[in-house]
């Protein structure tokens, strides 16, 4: 059975366009264009995937909303913000709210289908019993590639699909400079280099919530990025 | 002239006071003085008409007072310091009673009198204070051929002012002729100093003197305060409404107009009132390009997916060719939204990045070895680390910047010479010195203090080219604000190009470690 991918947006071209491109990919798409008329349709029946905008009509935090609803709705639902805000302010308070990812709306259908793909994986193998494992293991850091559950020392590290794709990219070769370019490209999103940076924060600040003494991602100045396995295993 | 000096000045119109009290103690004097002179006549005639026809009271005896009733009559008609002295057709003096010199008493204490006391000795230095110390003779030639004798002698009474001979007292002389029939036998003489008048005059004057003072004194000390307070509050506006703007034009801060109800306190609220909106306004400007971008991602949405749903679609051959060309303006429509957004989003983050302890040469030296730009770069660092606090990455964004910036305005090919854009990074007095200097075009001088604002740009306009919405700078200002240092740019000495400085302070830490 096809799967649904519930589409929140107000505005109707971007709406349609959506729509039609996920329905060429073999999708079963839901369209919403306020969040009234988006909560009342999950009430019926839930999505398998929902793409939420946050600005809805006269609400501009209507998708944080919904996202709130959802996840109580359903712990395991994925959930993507789709927006044109691309503040940090409201990059944290997405993923805050418990979404899986956050893309910005000069993201490319090609992007967001991958991570669309990705997702559903996930959800199929969260489900399953581990049958085959694809792992990376460097040092205390172990990334399971199906599943996108990064842990260190055991502990799992909470990373969105962009910043677990960020660390694998980096961990596949360590000692290997990557710059911001490769970065995006692994990571399948097009941001500019501020963005890069505050992602790779973000991810340092979650590795560190799990322990203090993390400094395996160096920054390489007017170069890039490298992980480095000879500290913190 | 300044607003206190000004109400000072206007002060001075309490200058009148002490004139007017001036005319009014000169009038009362001369008041006081013709009372005098009438009751100093009349004394002369009471006691003229007291001789009159009576010659046997006239007649001299030599070597003797006067008699007895002449005595009497003197005495009783007399005034308490009056002399009086008649003389007789031949000038001799037929008798003389009474005495000039009278202590007058003291005079009673005024209300002002704490206020007299205390301007005595300034008046006492102005004013001659009446003296019992003056030569009282009845000189000769005054009895012998004195106006006023000699004019009661011919018949007419006279009176006459006239200085004591060691000129220390004014003595006024009135006389009065003495009758026998129709013949003048004598002249009555009365005399007085006009020491009770002066002590008198001198102490109406000492009042108003201290009058005027007092009043001088408080209506001074008022406006005095007033102004002070009027030009403190003006003062403070003014300092409050030059500090509320930087040198670039931002209000840094509005501020908080007075509740004052007068003239003042207006003129700070419509002050606050202005800075406000200007800093609305200017926000506004520095948000545009944000705001811009947020603003076109949505259409650049609709076109980018109906793009991407076309190519989906099975499209005539030559369809292929405009897709492509439309899917370019888009990508550059793009980077414009991504360039324009990179400013807001550093904003953002400048107010809230965590500042760390690092030295700027590694971040100069790896940020300049993968410099290109089709440029040659030649970086030089010193021996010792540069400690900076702040944030390694924004200092490497502000880095790429300039290094950008130079590169697009560097003369190409010959023109350059073989000259590279040259980075440095000096210390100096407590500050790290970042310099990125390049040979090419002087900076247009209309645009000077303005190339680190948002939005404002000295490029050509070029079609094709990388978009350009001269933000560029601007980010390198923030960047070096937020490592609490400034950012500028000058052409070079000799012309040939133009130097890019920014100043930040060292970390004081243990600076070299």
């Amino acid at each position: 059975m096809a799967r649904t991918v519930a589409i929140v947006e107000d505005d109707a071209a971007i709406r349609a366009n959506y729509a039609d491109m996920l329905k060429k990919h073999g999708y079963q798409v839901s369209t919403y264009g306020d969040r009234k008329a988006a909560a009342a349709g999950f009430r019926t029946r839930l999505p398998d995937l929902a793409l939420l905008d946050i600005g809805l009509g006269d609400e501009p935090d209507g998708g944080f909303t919904l996202c709130r609803e959802l996840r109580a709705m359903s712990a395991a639902l994925p959930i993507i913000f789709l927006t044109a805000r691309d503040s940090d302010f409201d990059l944290v308070s997405g993923l805050r709210m418990g979404a899986d990812d956050y893309l910005t709306k000069d993201a490319s259908m090609p992007q967001l289908l991958a991570r669309i793909s990705a997702l559903f994986r996930r959800a199929d193998l969260l489900r399953e019993p581990p049958a085959s494992e694809e792992v990376l293991e460097r040092g205390a850091l172990r990334l399971d590639m199906k599943r996108f559950i990064a842990t260190w020392d055991g502990r799992t590290v909470d990373l969105t699909l962009t910043e677990f794709w960020l660390v694998h990219s980096l961990a596949r070769f360590p000692g290997h400079v990557k710059d911001r370019e490769q970065l995006m490209r692994d990571a399948h999103i097009v941001v500019d280099d501020a963005t890069i940076t505050s992602h790779v924060k973000r991810i340092r600040r979650k590795f560190q919530a799990v322990d203090a003494q993390f400094a395996a991602i160096d920054a390489v100045y007017g170069m890039g990025y490298r992980w480095n396995s000879g500290s913190g295993s | 002239m300044s607003l206190r000096v000004q109400v000072v000045l206007v002060a001075l119109v309490l200058a009148v006071i002490p004139l007017v009290g001036y005319v009014h103690v000169k009038q009362m004097e001369k008041l006081l003085r013709e009372g005098q002179e009438q009751a100093l006549l009349a004394t002369a005639r009471a006691i003229a008409t007291a001789l009159h026809d009576r010659p046997q009271l006239l007649e001299l005896r030599a070597g003797q007072p006067a008699s007895g009733e002449m005595r009497l009559i003197l005495q009783s008609l007399s005034r308490a310091d009056s002399r009086i002295w008649i003389v007789d057709q031949n000038q001799r003096l037929l008798a003389i009673a009474g005495d000039l010199k009278k202590p007058s008493p003291p005079p009673e204490p005024g209300p002002l009198e704490f206020a007299v006391r205390l301007v005595r000795p300034v008046t006492n230095y102005l004013l001659e204070p009446p003296t019992q110390d003056f030569d009282d003779a009845l000189p000769e030639q005054e009895i012998a051929s004195g106006p006023v004798a000699a004019s009661a002698l011919q018949g007419v009474p006279s009176r006459r002012w006239r200085q004591s001979p060691d000129s220390r007292a004014v003595i006024l002389a009135a006389s009065y002729p003495v009758w026998d029939g129709e013949q003048v036998v004598a002249a009555v003489v009365a005399e007085e100093t006009t020491n009770r008048i002066r002590s008198v005059y001198n102490r109406a004057m000492e009042q108003v003197v201290a009058v005027t003072l007092i009043a001088f004194v408080l209506g001074a000390l008022t406006l005095l305060f007033f102004a002070s307070r009027l030009s403190t509050r003006l003062r403070r506006l003014r300092d409050e409404a030059e500090a509320a703007i930087d040198s670039q034009g931002r209000v840094t801060r509005v501020i908080a107009g007075s509740a004052a109800r007068d003239e003042i306190g207006d003129l700070s609220r419509s002050v606050s009132t202005m800075l406000a909106r200007l800093a609305q306004y200017t926000s506004y400007l520095e948000n545009m390009a944000g705001r811009l971008s947020h603003e076109l991602r949505t259409p650049v949405t609709v076109v980018r997916s109906s793009l991407e749903n076309l190519k989906l679609q099975p499209l005539p051959p030559d369809a292929g060719v405009y897709l492509a060309r439309a899917n370019d303006g888009l990508k550059r429509l793009d980077t414009i939204l991504t360039r324009m957004s990179e400013a807001t989003r550093l904003e953002q983050l400048v107010r809230k990045e965590e500042r760390e302890r690092f030295d700027a040469r590694e971040v100069v030296r790896g940020c300049a070895s993968g410099y290109s730009f089709g440029k040659r770069f030649e970086v030089d660092v010193p021996e010792t680390p540069v400690w900076l606090n702040g944030a390694p990455d924004l200092y490497a964004q502000m880095l790429d910047k300039l290094a950008a910036n130079a590169a697009d305005f560097s003369y190409g090919g010959k023109e350059a010479g073989d000259e590279p854009i040259r980075i440095r990074l000096d210390t100096r007095d407590g500050h790290a010195i970042l310099t990125v200097s390049n040979r090419g075009p002087r900076l247009p001088e209309s645009m000077a203090g303005k190339l680190f604002e948002s939005m404002v740009s000295v490029r050509p306009s070029k079609s094709g080219a990388e978009p350009h919405l001269g933000l560029g700078l601007y980010i390198v200002r923030l960047i070096a604000e937020f490592h609490g240092g400034t950012a500028r740019a000058m052409d070079r000495e000799d012309g040939s190009g133009v130097v890019v400085k920014v100043r930040t302070p060292l970390n004081s830490g243990s600076g070299s470690q």
